[in-house]
């Protein structure tokens, strides 16, 4: 489980070096990857392009290429993301009935357990737990809130609390 | 996903039969823009609950000429933050503290002689009382609150605005009315084109489409419908994200239709649109003639949609409000300043969606009982902690 989690915190490195927010995610199967990703927000002008939705695209993707049923394939999906997945992204993955989710720090801001459950939207939901590698991810946004957001108005950027 | 497609009332199901799904349609645009009634804002829940009270404990004061001292201290001694509210005194009756405050203590006499010693003679009798827990919002409530209890009212306009059946002016009204309707056509398009929608007594199933205008020019920025059923996270407003995002040339889904004005939309619709809305600037390119006509179109209507951006004022706590000095300096960034208007109400991943993009208005026609998150089974809108909270208005039929 913590070497899935580190993996996710290196592709989380590597946002931050790219200047978006630092979230990092792995898919697995059976203890096997089956996709990763990083937050890409920035660079797509597109606002939902989280870790999690990234890795959602590379499944389904490979899904239709191989001509696989991806509903039956996401059941047996584990997540594993940095930061506790927003409450877009938790919807996703309740959509697409993921196995489980693990994540490392929780989200104040967004998050789609601490400030909204939303599995209590979904029948069944996933399970779901926290705190793996939870300094490292918090430490990762605390150096990316110390700079600002490169592509945000300046107005907006300010605004920015962590 | 399956139950997300669920229609909002479970009625008779008929499929398959476009004639009819296409006169529902017809019959809905008819509805939509041929009425006056102003639109609905969909607000905190707040707003029409009931008061709700709060038990305290009174202190019945002896001597009237001590009300005053009685309660500086107790303002000092016994705060009361979360019922600042409220006026501490009515006739010779003060309150002294939640009942909640006493813990461990025997009597409201002992609390006093531990917090107040000079105030232990003070009192001839106390009792319980049920008092406002929250300071009323609007001009309603504050006339119930201060039946039960005198207490502090800030007037908010905005609220007030919120609350009335007027909301936006009739030229407003007709302006949104005919931007759904453009949602209803594009549904009607994808049904006679594409055939693959049902209508269950009125409602839309499998079907959600999203318009995204820039309300300072009226400009229909992007269009997008659903397409759940190949990539179960394109939902329409997802899209919609997307292909606002092309706009300011990013995105990320490719799609078999791309073309510089509307990204991800069949240049057939596209004709279709413009020849029935010729009055609406469709996508974002500009030639000079819409500018100029943008311009005779504000001169106009100066009044009626022009003042749309400042229509709440600082008090509505949004922070998006100012737009027009600004925009143009920074360019457009995600849906800032955007309208959205949807078939359906957005499903939780897609209003949250929305929520990261900074739309500012979302306005919808049906509820999405099962996973609307705008009414439905949460009002985003209302989570406190967000950092991006837009205004929703449904209503239209
Ligand atoms: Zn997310
Ligand atoms: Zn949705």
């Amino acid at each position: 489980m913590v070497e899935f989690m580190k993996r996710a915190l290196e592709l989380a490195s590597e946002a931050l070096a790219a200047q978006e927010v630092p979230v990092g995610c792995v898919f697995t199967i059976n203890e096997n990857i089956v996709a990763e990703s990083r937050n890409s927000v920035n660079i797509t002008h597109n606002p939902t392009r989280h870790a999690e939705m990234n890795c959602i695209d590379t499944v389904l993707d490979y899904c239709k290429e191989n001509n696989i049923d991806y509903a039956n394939y996401f059941r047996n999906i584990d997540v594993y993301v940095t930061v506790e997945p927003c409450i877009m992204c938790a919807a996703a993955l309740n959509i697409l009935k993921v196995n489980q989710v693990i994540y490392g720090c929780p989200n104040d801001r967004f998050g789609g357990y601490t400030v909204l459950d939303v599995r209590k939207f979904y029948e069944p939901h996933y399970m779901l737990s926290g705190n793996l590698c939870a300094d490292e991810a918090m430490a990762l946004l605390k150096q990316f809130y110390k700079g600002v957001n490169p592509n945000a108005p300046e107005s907006k950027a300010k605004k920015k609390p962590l | 996903m399956s139950s997300e497609l669920e229609p909002p009332e479970k009625k008779p199901k008929i499929t398959g039969n476009n004639d009819l799904c296409i006169e529902t349609i017809d019959k809905c645009i008819e509805n939509i823009t041929s009425s006056e009634k102003n639109l609905q804002p969909i607000i905190n829940d707040e707003f029409h609950m009931p008061i709700q009270l709060v038990k305290v404990y009174v202190g019945h004061i002896r001597s009237a000429k001590d009300i005053s001292r009685t309660i500086l201290i107790l303002n000092e001694r016994i705060p009361l933050k979360e019922l600042s509210h409220l006026k501490r005194v009515r006739c010779q009756c003060i309150i002294l503290c939640p009942t909640t405050f006493l813990h461990n203590m025997s009597s409201i006499q002992e609390y006093i002689e531990i917090h107040a010693l000079e105030l232990k003679d003070v009192f001839d009798y106390f009792k319980e009382i049920n008092v406002p827990l929250l300071p009323p919002k609007i001009v309603s409530q504050y006339n119930e609150t201060k039946k039960i209890w005198p207490c502090n009212f800030h007037p908010n306009t905005y609220f007030e605005k919120l609350v009335s059946d007027h909301f936006f002016s009739s030229y407003e009204v007709k302006l949104h009315r005919q931007f759904m309707g453009v949602v209803f056509e594009i549904a009607k398009w994808y049904v006679m084109h594409r055939g693959t929608s049902s209508v269950v007594g009125g409602i839309f199933e499998n079907v959600n489409v999203t318009v995204v205008v820039n309300p300072i020019n009226n400009r229909i920025v992007t269009i997008s419908y659903d397409y759940r059923h190949n990539h179960p996270m394109q939902h329409s407003a997802m899209l919609a994200i997307d292909n606002v995002a092309k706009t300011q040339n990013g995105g990320v889904w490719s799609t078999d239709y791309d073309n510089n004005l509307l990204p991800g939309l069949e240049q057939e619709l596209i004709d279709y649109l413009k020849e029935k809305f010729s009055h609406f600037g469709i996508g974002m390119k500009k030639s000079k003639t819409d500018v100029q006509e943008e311009k005779s179109v504000n001169d106009l209507h100066g009044e009626g949609c022009g003042a749309k951006t400042d229509l709440h004022g600082e008090d509505c706590g949004h922070k998006t409000v100012v737009h027009g000095e600004t925009k143009e300096k920074d360019g457009p960034y995600l849906c800032t300043g955007y309208y959205i208007y949807m078939l359906r109400e957005p499903c939780v991943m897609c209003a949250m969606g929305l929520v990261h993009a900074r739309a500012k208005r979302i306005f919808y026609c049906f509820n999405n009982s099962d996973t609307g998150a705008l009414n439905s089974v949460v009002k985003l809108q209302t989570v406190a902690s967000l950092n991006h909270h837009f205004e929703v208005f449904s209503g239209f039929l």
